[in-house]
């Protein structure tokens, strides 16, 4: 004999051939890990994909001030005065002319259409000057051109073009009781900002009425993720009830609802593995069931019950594992670069693609394997144990 | 009565297999009951609107604010019952991350527009003389395990106050509860001169108005004369139903609604095929048994509602402990930390799997008892 | 000696269309049976006499001719009708028992009452005399896996007995016993018999079953060839 291994292979190919006699049972199993590992891939490619937007757009070179416990840049508030004290800190890298490299900034929200679901929803708008750019890093402007100071004229996110009705360019847009000139569009290569409209600072204070407020300051920072030195400046200056922290981390903290976002597609998908995995029991057992002969048979020839065991695993992990492809490949053609928005923390939208990744991909099938593992290793157990004298019984 | 015990002793004969489609089914109507009752309440957000309020906001959006000389205009139109303003607090317990949906409001007014906020006359009273008063509602003081009477520091993540602190103090005057279940209670109201008295930003200023008219029928009307009131101000103004209001707030986070069908009928999808399958397998096994049966006597038909009454008494079983599983689920989401709209398993949840639980007992037994009732004895029999 | 004749087959014919052939099992055949006869129909494989019981049994149509029972036709009922005929005339028993596995014996032997109107308590006392009657009373418990071939058999007769039916039709009933258990089951057939006066026709390639039978019928090629034998 040839041996263990060869008995082993024989048996395996032998259910595996036989399979067509049990052939809607086990497309039942098939379809019912396809499924799972298609809910799990679908709901991880969303938390990846908006995890993805948001780690791209914060830097670490960059530096951004809120006021203390705002939480997020709408909520802040920053006054002229202590935007000029900030720009006195030390720990700020210097633009050519020798100036500290800061952008005061505004947020606030105006309402568009989205396209999807044709219902309104809240788009952040930034009031940024010229220094703004700099501070940002990929920024592209794909088509027209960058607004001039001073005027009602916007630059609009790639991704808010993507999911909102009515920003092309040249479009006029009114915002409450002022008209609005769409004069550009531009990327960051995937980032937060491009759910964002841009416009002239000072225009946006005028309009919305913000006197000579701010709402945040980003500084580049003379050494990347060092905020000490700022932070130490703030703290002498008890003056300024404000946070400073790299922008980086600013919106990784942000990211947090995605956390929840991948557990419940976890929880999720592991209860209706479950569902799946008495499914597959169900077959196997019946699987087993129906070819006892055979299995006493192959005992009676001289077959070792390792080989009954690890031929109806193998038979349970064949199919688990079509079904767990089969579910990832319906996860990447549906789901794979669909794009979404979705309430961010500042109340306003934030676009961003689901994201299939190798690593995601890996999950799915370990999630398949496993429901065939313990799916098939019960009632391997039970062919192992199937008596030879099944051979010789007529009829069942 | 006695099918009744011939379909129990043929559903019990594999017990492990038994096992198996009953616990698919219950896996699937737990998700089903779970994921249900989500979106029950949220969409409760919409349908516990009042039908004869509305919400007014800055045309731009309803970040912006409006100014308080607003709602003594609006007050004044014939068809409007009462008016009360709100103002957003950006309020949080101890932590930032303890955010709550805390309003500064015009006491009296508002009791009047929101009643189903619940509160004894007694605390009314209490609340309109203290002007550091505020009422909590049942859930928010659960949560953070306030009792009335107590004195709390609230912070504000977006005001300070004129001496540059950001906390607040408040007496808890009352804690309320909603007048229907599913009423949010997680919300805190406190007064609008405490408020804007102390905060740093000055201007007489408002976040929103609630609305009450006198009828339903007139609401349209009533939103056009506010609005065209508001035309070409400096702050013009959009008018919309408290019902649409809260619609178009829930689909800011997106398609919820698509999100947790698509889930719930893939769930479905996976169990019907495995229970359907199942099923035929069975009967398939017993086909020498039908045939016994028809030849004893027992008609064609009666053989199928046996089978039909299997499939669906393990969908019943099945889904019914399924539910009560999801009641378990929902309980348990109930505690968490984090906000969300009360979730409870109440009688359309029920009436909905039932009916789900019929359907599936239905697609999962017909094949079989179609198959039962064709079934030829000469042929069954011969199957020995 | 006029014959109070219970079963009458005129002129029947049973023929299967099998793809472009046309297949005769019975061509014409006559065949009466009395009340009170126990009858027995041999013949090789092939030669219809499975077509046969199926027709005595109701549970098949003839191609033509007539089947009268008990003064009825048969050959017209409709499929319902012809299932509760079955119930209320006819016991069967079969070479592999056919009890229902999820049952034990006094479920199984109260199956066919299920189909009448019969209340509870009156079931039960059916069933225990049934049981009696085959000597099982003390197995009424027990399921099918835990009784012998032979004692499944009877726990089958009992149930074929249980509704007092007019006839027994049995089907090589002893095919799947050893001699000495098959002896004992013809033995209660015959009791049953001349005792009790059931009709009893039973289908056997035992020609040691058959010498229990009153008289035997040889059928070969769907054609009769009788042959009486000493009472």
């Amino acid at each position: 004999m040839s041996g263990f291994f060869s008995q082993i292979w024989t048996v395996i190919v032998m259910n595996i051939l036989s399979l067509p006699r049990r052939l809607w049972m086990s497309l039942a199993t098939v379809f019912a890990v396809a499924v799972v590992v298609a809910v799990l891939l679908s709901f991880l490619a969303m938390a990846n994909g908006f995890e993805k937007t948001l780690a791209g757009t914060g830097s670490d070179s960059v530096a951004i001030v809120t006021r203390v416990g705002s939480q997020s840049e709408l909520n802040s508030t920053l006054s002229r005065d202590d935007v000029n004290l900030l720009a006195t800190s030390p720990g700020i890298a210097s633009n050519d002319g020798g100036d500290p490299n800061y952008s005061a900034e505004l947020y606030v929200i105006v309402d568009g259409i989205k396209r999807a679901s044709q219902t309104e929803a809240n788009i952040p708008m930034r009031g940024i000057a010229q220094q703004g750019f700099a501070l940002r890093d990929n920024i592209q402007i794909v088509a027209g051109r960058m607004f001039e100071t001073g005027r009602n004229e916007i630059v609009v996110g790639q991704g808010v073009q993507r999911e909102f009705d009515g920003f092309e360019l040249g479009r006029k847009i009114r915002f409450g009781k002022t008209n609005w000139e769409v004069v550009g569009i531009f990327s960051t290569g995937g980032s937060a900002f491009e759910s964002e409209l841009w416009a002239d600072a000072a225009t946006v204070q005028t309009q919305f009425q913000r006197g000579s407020t701010f709402q945040t300051m980003r500084l580049r920072l003379s050494e990347p993720g060092n905020v000490e030195p700022m932070r130490q400046f703030i703290e002498q200056n008890p003056r300024l009830a404000v946070e400073v922290q790299t922008e980086a981390n600013y919106f990784a903290a942000q990211g947090e609802a995605l956390n929840s976002i991948a557990v419940f597609g976890w929880i999720l998908s592991i209860i209706m593995g479950l569902g799946a995995l008495a499914g597959a029991l169900n077959t196997m057992y019946t699987s087993v069931s129906s070819r006892s002969t055979e299995i006493a048979t192959l005992r009676a020839i001289g077959f070792s019950n390792s080989s009954a065991f690890f031929g109806t695993l193998a038979e349970s992990v064949v199919l688990s594992m079509v079904g767990g492809l089969l579910g990832a490949l319906a996860a990447f053609l549906f789901m794979d670069g669909f794009s979404a928005s979705t309430l961010g923390a500042s109340f306003t939208q934030v676009v961003f693609t689901f994201e299939l990744s190798p690593q995601l991909f890996r999950n799915g099938i370990a999630l398949a394997l496993g429901i065939g593992l313990v799916g098939g290793v019960f009632p391997a157990w039970r062919a192992a144990r199937v008596p030879v004298i099944a051979a010789f019984r007529s009829g069942v | 009565m006695k099918d009744l015990y011939l379909i129990f002793r043929n559903l019990t004969r594999k017990p492990l297999r038994l096992f198996l489609t009953l616990f698919a089914t219950f896996i699937a109507f737990m998700i089903f009951g779970t994921l249900t009752a989500f979106q029950e309440a949220f969409d409760s957000g919409v349908d516990l609107a009042a039908d004869d309020r509305l919400v007014v906001v800055n045309k731009i959006n309803f970040t912006q604010p409006l100014p308080i000389s607003y709602v003594a205009r609006v007050s004044a139109l014939e068809d409007v019952d009462a008016v009360t303003h709100l103002n957003w607090f950006g309020g949080y317990y101890q932590e930032p991350k303890n955010q709550m949906a805390m309003f500064a409001v015009d006491a009296e007014n508002f009791l009047k527009v929101y009643d189903e906020l619940i509160i004894t006359d007694e605390e009314r009273t209490a609340w309109l003389a203290n002007r550091q008063g505020l009422i909590a509602g049942k859930a928010i003081a659960e949560r953070f395990g306030w009792k009335k009477g107590q004195r709390i520091p609230v912070n504000s993540n977006i005001f300070s106050q004129r001496d540059g602190r950001t906390d607040w103090d408040f007496d808890v005057v009352a804690i309320y509860t909603g007048a229907e279940t599913q009423t949010d209670t997680n919300s805190v109201y406190f007064h609008y001169p405490y408020f804007n008295e102390t905060q740093s930003f000055g201007g007489n200023f408002i976040g929103f108005m609630g609305v009450r008219t006198t009828t339903p029928d007139l609401n349209e009307s009533v939103i056009k004369q506010i609005d065209e009131m508001f035309v070409n101000s400096p702050a013009e103004t959009e008018t919309v139903p408290e019902k649409a209001f809260n619609k178009a707030f829930i689909e800011q986070i997106g398609n919820l609604g698509l999100i947790l069908t698509s889930v719930v009928l893939a769930a479905f999808f996976v169990i019907l095929v495995i229970v359907g399958n199942s099923m035929v397998l069975s009967i398939r096994e017993r086909t020498g048994e039908i045939g016994v049966m028809k030849t004893l006597g027992f008609t064609s038909m009666r053989i199928f509602r046996m089978v039909l009454a299997e499939s669906m008494l393990l969908a019943l079983i099945g889904g019914s402990l399924g539910i009560v599983a999801a009641i378990g689920m929902v309980g348990l989401a109930n505690q968490a930390p984090f906000q969300l709209p009360p979730l409870i398993v109440g009688g359309s949840l029920w009436g909905k799997a039932l009916a789900y639980m019929l359907l599936l007992g239905l697609i999962t037994g017909i094949v079989p008892a179609v198959s039962a009732l064709r079934m030829n004895i000469i042929t069954a029999l011969s199957r020995n | 000696m006029t014959q109070d004749i219970l079963f009458d087959l005129k002129g029947v014919s049973k023929k299967f269309v099998k793809g472009k052939e046309t297949i005769t099992v019975f061509e014409n055949l006559d065949m009466s049976i009395a009340r009170g006869d126990f009858l027995a129909i041999m013949g090789p494989s092939g030669s219809g006499k499975t077509t046969l019981l199926n027709l005595l049994g109701g549970v098949d149509q003839p191609t033509s001719g007539q089947i009268t029972f008990d003064g009825g036709r048969v050959d017209t009922l409709s499929e319902n009708q012809l299932a509760a005929w079955r119930a209320n005339n006819i016991g069967f028993i079969f070479q592999f028992y056919n009890l229902m596995p999820m049952l034990n014996a006094s479920r199984n032997v109260e199956l066919p009452l299920l189909l009448t109107r019969l209340g509870s308590k009156q079931r039960k006392k059916n069933v225990a005399t049934a049981l009696e009657l085959v000597g099982l009373s003390d197995r009424a418990k027990h399921s099918p896996r835990e009784m012998s071939g032979g004692q499944q058999q009877r726990v089958a007769i009992a149930r074929a007995l249980v509704s007092d039916p007019k006839l027994l039709l049995c089907d090589e009933p002893t095919g799947d016993l050893d001699r000495e258990t098959a002896d004992e089951i013809l033995g209660m057939l015959q009791l049953l018999n001349e005792k009790h006066g059931k009709t009893i026709i039973m289908v056997t390639h035992d020609p040691a079953a058959a010498k229990y039978a009153r008289r035997t019928l040889h059928l070969d090629k769907g054609k009769f060839v009788e042959k009486e034998l000493a009472a």
